[in-house]
């Protein structure tokens, strides 16, 4: 028994998170599938064993799908190997995480440009054609 | 004062006078006593080399006995370790005597010392059962006997209680530990559990007297 | 920037994209321990909430709490929600002094009689009202006067909360916390010395959410921060369940990392967030850095029998009780002997 890395904790010993975890998702795909709803898993709700975190991540595996989101810090946003399964990382600006989630649908809304900045950019847009029009 | 703070202080503080007070009253009161003056011939020199003798020698059965005594004698003896393990073995408590007296010891870990306490439970429970089913130690036993007992296991419990939990507050478990503790520190002089140091002084008298006369001891 | 514009007003003004406002909003649920289904109402209450009006007292302190949630490195999101409140007095930060500074504290109540929060940091003296006085009036007076038209009081730090080491023992200046002072409002207590930001940030966006404050334990603290111990959740624990403690503060169990249990890690008695959370945006804390909690979350835990007596140490009240005790088991016993020994004498005699 020296540092923490060689404590005996076994890795191996599951605390039984990641199963439940992949049942529910397979049920959120089930209602994705019939009825159109989507689903949202906060993971820093449950309680990890040591290692779990990384196997649940493990076993979903990464799909073809994969965007950096830069709001506020940096965030990941990638299909997992199961479509409509994603996993979202944010990050603050800082470089720590503050969040992760699973989401169970078509397309994570974050990932869809949202209607305020939409507009927020038209006007902007406008405004700089505006400025050539005037100039010319 | 929270309920943790009045059982680590004035509780166990008072608990600490009384075991104090009460124990030097007892070994004094019988210390202090006429003995009844022997005037035969010595046939070996007793004394205090009799006494260290018998105090030694009575730990262990005599052959005639060893069989009708080996079922309570081991479990006696299992109570004994187990309560010695647990109460000086335990880092906590290492430290808490290294605040008192200022030396300490090396510990066990915690997993071999709630092992050690749960056998010391199971074996306290096959002894009271014992006493209670027995048709001479039922009839035999008194309040002193059942109470005292109790108050030396109850900090063994309350003890294995705190990591387990059951969802009660550690602060509680830990006041409700002490505090039985302190009850025990408050009864042990009065009781059949001051045998704790009055064992000696009765085994060391026999054997003073016993060997004095010649006897083998 | 002015009161009547929303915080999403604010938020967009300041540059934060809608999916920044989005993420904000789902790592806010999160860290309330909320439900992902709570987000679209958290970001429509957020969006739509009128800057609440924020009257930050400071009586006896260190200033240590407000630096503590001001001293961020880079713009985080604790730092966001801080500067979405209108603080409309904080003696620090304000710009204002003397008989301007408490007009403008005057005008924030009058205007939002009923609504405003009243944050405190730092305790009262109550053995004389010239021990801390602001503008001429009494820490006490002040409190008084300005929590009467608030919707909740919210105690940051240990001082406000338990009187902090103002009120240490011997607690020359009769220092008292808030929520002895402060009966007929809503009291929380964010303690620690200093507190995380991120909880006093926690619970400032709750009540702007939900316009409720959380769930408390007996200590007037958010059960959702200080529901476990610092032990509970300590990355050490495996050390201290297999005996392996350090020693000294340099020694080889130091260095490899075990338990600090034996120097007088009060972990096991602390409740806070500092295990999960950690400091400076989740970088350490005390523990992971080689030194054992102070339990500074904790009432009145500067008299808790010293930082570096380990938790299970007692407190035997001194030589002298223990010499007199033995005393009387000295008194005690001889006069049992000597009674017996009459006793005897006497049968002897009849005998």
């Amino acid at each position: 028994m020296t540092s923490l890395d060689t404590i005996n904790v076994q890795v191996e010993q599951s605390h039984g998170n990641v199963k439940p975890i992949l049942n529910e998702v397979m049920h959120a795909i089930d209602r994705l599938l019939e009825a159109e709803e989507p689903t949202v898993i906060d993971l820093a709700g449950l309680p990890f064993g040591p290692g779990e975190l990384e196997r649940l991540e493990e076993s979903l595996g990464r799909g073809e799908l994969h965007a950096e989101l830069d709001a506020l810090g940096a965030s990941h946003i990638r299909e997992t190997a199961y479509p409509g399964v994603w996993w979202l990382e944010h990050r603050n600006s800082a470089g720590d995480v503050v969040g992760r989630y699973l989401e169970i649908t078509r397309t994570p809304e974050i990932l869809m440009s949202q209607d305020a900045d939409i507009l927020a950019g038209r006007a902007r847009l406008g405004e700089m054609l505006g400025d050539k029009e005037a100039r010319q | 004062m929270d309920l943790l703070e009045f059982a680590r202080g004035p509780a166990l503080q008072l608990s600490i006078y009384v075991l104090l007070a009460g124990s030097i009253w007892r070994v004094l009161g019988i210390a202090l006593l006429q003995s009844k003056p022997d005037y035969s011939e010595p046939r070996q020199a007793g004394g205090l080399g009799g006494a260290l003798k018998v105090i030694w020698s009575r730990a262990f059965t005599a052959p005639a006995f060893k069989k009708a005594t080996m079922y309570s004698k081991t479990l006696g003896y299992t109570l004994h370790i187990g309560l010695f393990v647990t109460i000086f073995f335990f880092v906590p408590h290492i430290l808490f005597f290294k605040g008192i007296f200022g030396v300490s010891w090396p510990g066990l870990p915690n997993s071999a010392i709630f092992f050690v306490g749960v056998i010391t439970v199971g074996v306290a429970l096959a002894l009271l059962i014992r006493r209670m089913t027995h048709p001479v130690l039922r009839l035999i036993s008194n309040f002193d006997d059942y109470f005292s007992w109790f108050v030396t296991i109850l900090p063994v419990a309350t003890g294995l209680i705190i990591p387990i939990r059951f969802g009660v507050r550690y602060e509680t478990l830990l006041a409700i530990h002490i505090l039985s503790v302190a009850l025990l520190l408050v009864w042990l002089p009065f009781s059949k559990l001051a045998h704790t140091f009055l064992i000696f002084m009765s085994r060391g008298t026999t054997g003073a007297i016993l060997v004095r006369r010649g006897a083998k001891t | 920037m002015s009161r009547t514009q929303t915080l999403g007003e604010i938020l967009q003004a300041r540059g934060v994209s809608r999916r920044g406002f989005m993420k904000y909003c789902a790592t806010t649920a999160s860290l309330l321990a909320l439900p992902p289904s709570m987000v679209p109402r958290i970001a429509h209450a957020l969006e739509h909430a009128r800057r609440p009006s924020v009257i930050w007292l400071s009586f006896q302190e260190c200033t240590g709490c407000t630096e503590s949630l001001t001293r961020s490195a880079s713009p985080t999101l604790e730092g966001l929600i801080f500067d979405s409140i209108s603080l409309d007095y904080h003696h620090t930060l304000q710009a204002a002094s003397g008989d301007a500074a408490e007009a403008a504290r005057h005008a924030a109540m009058e205007e939002n009689m009923g609504n405003y929060l009243v944050l405190v940091d730092g305790s009262v003296p109550l053995g004389n009202p010239g021990f801390s006085t602001i503008a001429g009036i009494s820490n006490y007076d002040m409190l008084v006067e300005t929590v009467g038209g608030a919707a909740a009081v919210v105690a940051i730090g240990s001082c406000a909360a338990f009187g902090g080491i103002p009120g240490a023992d011997p607690n020359p200046t009769g220092a008292a916390a808030i929520q002895d002072l402060v009966t007929d409002k809503p009291v929380v207590n964010v303690p620690g010395c200093p507190p995380i930001p991120m909880v006093i940030t926690a619970v400032l966006t709750q009540f702007l959410t939900f316009g409720q404050l959380p769930e408390l334990d007996k200590h007037g603290r958010p059960v959702a921060f200080f529901g476990q111990t610092i032990h509970d959740r300590c990355y050490r624990r495996p050390f201290y369940e297999q005996g392996l403690f350090a020693e000294t503060f340099d020694d080889e169990g130091a260095r490899k990392g075990w338990c600090l249990y034996k120097l007088g890690c009060k972990g096991p008695i602390t409740y806070n967030a500092c295990a999960t959370m950690k400091w400076n945006q989740g970088t350490s804390f005390p523990i992971e850095s080689g030194h054992p909690c102070l339990g500074c979350s904790e009432p009145d835990f500067w008299d808790k029998g010293g930082f570096y007596n380990p938790v299970s140490t007692a407190s035997l009240g001194g030589g002298a009780a223990l010499a007199g005790a033995a005393a009387a088991g000295v008194a005690l016993g001889a006069a049992a002997a000597a009674l017996s020994r009459r006793r005897q004498a006497r049968t002897i005699k009849e005998g």
